[in-house]
């Protein structure tokens, strides 16, 4: 495994250690874009409109050489923070993408984030979004994609750490032979609160979703999970899954979960799943009477959970990177990391 | 190595076991047998440290400790060890990080270094062929779809590479074919040192036609009715509890 280190001058102490070599790091300062890019490879990344969020425009195929955004929030008297991202692929192109969201100090941060994902025909995309950053930290994430006939998108949100975090997913299939898995972690504690809004509208004939989330929640952490299918009429031969699981370690801890499915359409497939559980006792047992102790145990039991969400992250040097993180954040260890200098994306 | 004393159990209101006394010594095996719901289990799941139970009445010493006084953990470190009846299945732990885990917390209580990855498949590699396990069950969950005569292997397995000093095999018998039998059985003789003990549980004669115990105990209702040589076990085959009870 090749390991780099990224120390930009300008951007203070901040380091971050990604486990691919071939990976390209933009940062986003306080929602501007740093670094843009045009390569003649097909990458274009420009600022927004008003100079701030960037616009991603990706022709070819890139599925190789993942580029990371890394967002960072620093200013010393923080406003609420708005801007936009956007993703394009044009027919044909293929990309992954990684974006990671830190906070430098542990002030309010309000930060809203509007994303929008357009995929053109035959188009691949596979996003990763990791959520961590601090205690007081309040963060919306508001995604919109389209996706045009026979493209992909894989979506997975790693909600690791963060005081209230928002994250709104709606997916758009207009066309036939579209995918889209999506797919959700969500750890919490103390009083921090979690929110995943999911809308997949099916609204061609073909188009296969499958979602899968799941959450830990510890002391008086609280979550909601909507997840909506809808099936328009017409679209015929759908496919579309969903599963919300969440384990809650202490009385105090608070889950709502509500899976929705509309179907207009009677030739699909369609399913949806929600379980709200505790530690298993009797495996507890089992690993401590193997020696293990009982932390050890009910960490493994956690890890056991989570590790089919991890399971869909494609790239296994990014796999494991994130198997680390979760651990640690499992673990505990986060609370000293919200200045991001733990090296933790 | 282990000794029990008037060991009264329940499960909450039910009297479980009343008045059980056992003694073993390093390098027997013993054999408990004994009809459905006469407390074999309960026996060895209290020894463990399963928590559903509670001891109302006398004591129990492994290596002179108070067993009752020590976590599940803690009794596993010191050496006692249990075949699960019904090994607990969990998805997305492997096998090979529930071992490694388990392993490595055995060595910390020794004093000694974590193993290294190497040096732990290398052993895994070993134990494993003691029971014929297929390689590919290392990177799979921990009993996730295996079957009845996979989970007793693994069970076995994880007792070799956890080399206790006494291990209660919990009706490890049960579910097994006849090849699948021999290869358990043949794993836990091969185990089987001057130094340490088995309590093999078991409704059937057969499968102590392999493992050939040192003393034969019968329960019933909670008590050990009757105490023997391995033919008490032939006793039971052949002319029932019944005949023992009254």
């Amino acid at each position: 495994m090749t390991e780099y280190t990224y120390m930009p001058e300008v951007r203070r102490v901040f380091s971050c250690t990604v486990p691919n070599a071939n990976i390209r790091q933009v940062f986003l300062m306080d929602g501007i874009l740093q670094d843009p890019v045009s390569d003649a490879g097909g990458i274009v990344l420009q600022k927004g409109p008003d100079q701030m969020g960037l616009r991603l425009h990706i022709t070819g195929d890139h599925s190789d050489e993942p580029i990371q955004i890394i967002s960072v929030r620093s200013e010393d008297l923080p406003q609420p923070l708005e801007f936009s991202t956007s993703w394009e692929l044009a027919a044909g192109a293929s990309a992954q993408v990684i974006v990671c969201d830190h906070t430098l100090n542990e002030y309010l941060y309000r930060t809203f984030r509007f994303s929008q994902i357009k995929l053109g025909q035959g188009a691949r995309l596979d996003i990763l979004f990791m959520q961590n950053e601090h205690e007081l930290s309040r963060y919306c994430l508001d995604i919109k994609a389209g996706l045009d006939r026979d493209s992909q998108l894989d979506c997975h949100i790693l909600s690791l750490y963060g005081g209230t975090i928002q994250n709104k997913l709606q997916v758009s299939m207009p066309q036939p032979g579209a995918t889209c898995n999506l797919d959700g972690l969500y750890l919490a504690d103390r009083e921090q609160a979690v929110h995943y809004d999911i809308a997949v509208r099916h609204l061609s004939e073909g188009c296969h979703s499958q979602q899968l989330f799941k959450g830990i929640l510890d002391n008086k952490a609280r979550a909601s999970f909507n997840g909506a299918i809808y099936v328009a009429p017409g679209a015929q031969k759908t496919q579309a899954y969903q599963a919300n699981h969440n384990l809650l370690l202490t009385r105090e801890a608070k889950i709502t979960t509500k899976p929705q499915l509309e179907i207009y359409a009677d030739d699909v497939k369609c399913s949806h799943g929600a379980t709200i559980g505790r530690l298993d006792e009797l495996g507890l047992f089992y690993l401590r009477s193997r020696g293990i102790s009982l932390a050890e145990a009910q960490m493994l039991q956690q890890m056991a959970f989570v590790q089919d969400v991890l399971d869909r992250v494609h790239t296994r040097s990014i796999r494991s990177r994130l198997e680390k993180m979760v651990e640690s954040r499992l673990r505990g260890e986060f609370t000293r990391c919200s200045h991001c200098t733990m090296h933790c994306c | 190595m282990l000794s029990i004393k008037d060991l009264h159990v329940n499960i909450g209101d039910k009297e479980i076991l009343r008045g059980i006394n056992l003694e073993i010594k390093q390098g027997e095996i013993h054999a408990i047998m004994g009809p459905n719901g006469s407390g074999k289990s309960t026996l060895a799941a209290v020894l463990a440290g399963r928590e559903m139970f509670t001891v109302t009445g006398g004591s129990a010493h492994f290596m002179g400790q108070d067993l009752f006084a020590m976590t599940p953990e803690e009794r596993a470190r010191m050496g006692l060890f249990l075949g699960f009846q019904y090994p607990v299945e969990i998805p997305g732990l492997t096998n090979v990080n529930f071992m490694k885990a388990a392993v490595n917390e055995q060595r910390k209580h020794k004093n000694l270094p974590p193993l290294s990855s190497a040096e732990f498949l290398k052993i895994m590699r070993e134990k494993m062929a003691i029971v014929q396990m297929d390689p590919s069950f290392v990177g799979r969950g921990v009993n996730v779809g295996f079957s009845g005569g996979e989970k007793k292997r693994n069970e076995i397995f994880q007792m070799a590479m956890l080399e206790p000093r006494l291990a209660f095999l919990d009706e490890t018998d049960s579910g097994l074919d006849v090849d699948a039998l021999r290869v358990v059985a043949q794993g836990v003789n091969k185990l089987k040192t001057v130094e340490n003990a088995f309590v093999v549980i078991t409704h059937y004669q057969r499968l102590l036609d392999y493992i050939v115990p040192d003393i034969v105990h019968v329960i019933y209702k909670g008590q050990i009715i009757r105490t023997a040589g391995k033919e008490l076990a032939a006793e039971v085959e052949n002319r029932g509890y019944d005949h023992i009870i009254n």
